[in-house]
């Protein structure tokens, strides 16, 4: 977690260049957001703390029931008591707009919360962006990942211990 | 008047300087003049520069892979680059193994043609066409996938092989601004040269399947270029063992047509996983095509089949399907096409038989 507020630097520029629609992918990673990258990480950071919770927290429970849901090769199968998730991939593969190697598999993950009804969407590319940069995407993109809903639909409890990933800034 | 004939003589002067100048920055920083392109230290291309080497090559009829139309989104359209390339850019590493780093591998994309280059790619890559199609059919197999028929139209007729795909480039529309390309398997036996069949499944918001679904008419005009790939049947007497879900029925299909057209006596099982009835498709021709190849059998399975379905066949995801059926697969190859998550779960499956990696085949670009 970031502690104090970091000044967008060249370096944000060229990654949030590479969030900009047509570049990875079709609609990009930032919507309608105007803000600068540097304040859209802080904006998020600071929420999540709010819910007493880590991205770490938040992306392991997202490949938990990912990794459960995967078992259903593409079908809606129920997973820990009261999840429905449903996993499914397409050719290909994406980078992440940070500056390192390796890929993102085309993995799209439906968790339904079978007693509350409510719904969250998200990739292996967001579960990377969470749990290695914070980012949960520009408002009014796509794949925005809302903390609240996050924490809310996928029942992250702050009271649980955190598993302590490393969380690169 | 003699001041405004200087005043209009200077402005004239000032703007032809700086268009010499932009002509001089063009030629040395773009670097646009022409230079040769050594290909597999034989073939020796003379091109204009300033342009991405893919774009060079296409021009050349040389085409290499890329389904994103040269965005570096794709990281499909490696090539060894021995000389010429300068430094590896960010925009490439994600796409490298450390291992491609060192055999000097780039993406074709990225790198600009901007001194003489020596690259390598497979010879196969020689024999890729582009071809001018006018669609000739279009059918819905199943609620989501459609078959598309081709006619090729100039050059008149292609050579593939059952099991290789193709790129099909979707003009500009709604939903792109720039040509972009998607590879599909051919569906249709290779014999038929003339026409080409294609099953497309359709991906909400997908740039392509929606082009295809939605827009495409009998009697369009569609650029495509190909052959690619290695999938394909192995020349061994082995049991063959085939697993597809949705559109990966396409690669199978064309393998079978020829194994038919062949009179191929191989044993050869496969197993198609579809959630309900109204998801099976080509399953008729899959029963003719066991009439005439007497060891072929063909086993869909339904993950989630409807009450009204009235389904007395195999049910439960492929996977456990091919493990109940599957004892001893070890002697065996398998043929698999699918999402890459049925591929993954697929090979964990053939692995616990006894069946070795080597023996399990499926699309690169899966």
């Amino acid at each position: 977690m970031r502690e104090t507020r970091v000044k967008q630097s060249l370096s944000d520029d060229r990654i949030q260049d590479r969030m900009r629609p047509g570049v990875i992918t079709r609609d990009g990673m930032l919507g309608e957001d105007r803000r600068k990258l540097r304040d859209i990480l802080d904006a998020d950071d600071a929420a999540v703390r709010r819910l007493g919770l880590t991205h770490a927290r938040i992306a392991a429970r997202m490949r938990e029931l990912r990794d459960a849901g995967a078992r259903g090769l593409g079908e809606p199968i129920q997973v820990l008591g009261h999840f429905e998730v449903r996993v499914d991939s397409v050719r290909g593969r994406l980078p992440c707009p940070f500056p390192h190697p390796g890929l993102c598999r085309k993995e799209f993950v439906e968790v339904r919360n079978l007693r509350s009804g409510e719904q969250v969407m998200f990739t292996e590319l967001n579960t990377h962006l969470i749990e290695a940069h914070g980012f949960y995407e520009g408002a009014g993109s796509p794949f925005r990942q809302d903390p609240e809903a996050l924490a809310r639909v996928l029942e992250l409890d702050p009271d649980i211990p955190d598993p302590g990933r490393a969380i690169p800034s | 008047m003699t001041e405004l004939l200087i005043a209009v003589g200077v402005l004239c002067a000032i703007n032809t300087g700086l268009a010499v100048l932009l002509m001089i920055a063009e030629a040395t920083i773009n670097r646009t003049g022409t230079w040769r392109i050594t290909v597999n230290g034989t073939k020796e291309l003379t091109v204009t520069g300033g342009r991405s080497l893919l774009a060079v090559l296409k021009e050349q009829q040389i085409f290499i892979p890329s389904a994103c139309g040269g965005r570096g989104s794709c990281g499909l359209c490696k090539v060894a680059v021995l000389e010429g390339a300068g430094p590896l850019l960010p925009t490439e590493l994600p796409w490298l193994t450390p291992e491609e780093q060192k055999t000097q591998v780039r993406l074709a994309c990225q790198i600009k043609v901007r001194r003489d280059l020596s690259i390598r790619i497979p010879e196969e890559l020689f024999s890729v066409k582009q071809y001018r199609t006018q669609v000739a059919g279009l059918s819905d197999l199943t609620h989501d996938i459609k078959r598309v028929t081709l006619t090729l139209l100039d050059p008149p007729a292609i050579t593939f092989k059952a099991g290789q795909y193709i790129q099909l480039e979707v003009p500009p529309y709604a939903l792109t601004d720039e040509p972009v390309y998607r590879a599909y398997s051919v569906s249709s036996d290779p014999c038929e040269t003339g026409r080409i069949e294609l099953e497309i499944r359709y991906v909400p918001n997908g740039i392509c399947t929606t082009y295809v679904h939605r827009h495409l008419k009998v009697g369009d005009a569609v650029t495509i270029n190909g052959p690619y790939g290695t999938f394909g049947l192995q020349p061994t007497d082995r049991e063959i063992i085939c697993i597809a879900g949705g559109s990966g029925m396409a690669p199978i299909q064309s393998i079978l047509l020829e194994m038919a057209r062949t009179g191929n006596p191989r044993p050869c099982r496969y197993f198609f996983g579809a959630r309900a009835r109204r998801d099976l498709f080509q399953t008729e021709l899959m029963r003719q095509l066991e009439k005439s190849l007497p060891n072929f059998r063909y086993i869909p399975a339904l993950s989630a089949p409807d009450p009204e379905d009235n389904w007395e066949g195999e049910t439960g995801r492929i996977t456990e399907v091919v493990d109940r059926q599957v004892q001893d697969a070890s002697q065996a190859e398998a043929y698999l096409c699918g999402s890459p998550l049925m591929i993954d779960a697929c090979i964990q499956v053939l692995r616990a038989k006894g069946m070795p990696d080597g023996n399990i085949f499926y699309d690169k670009f899966a």
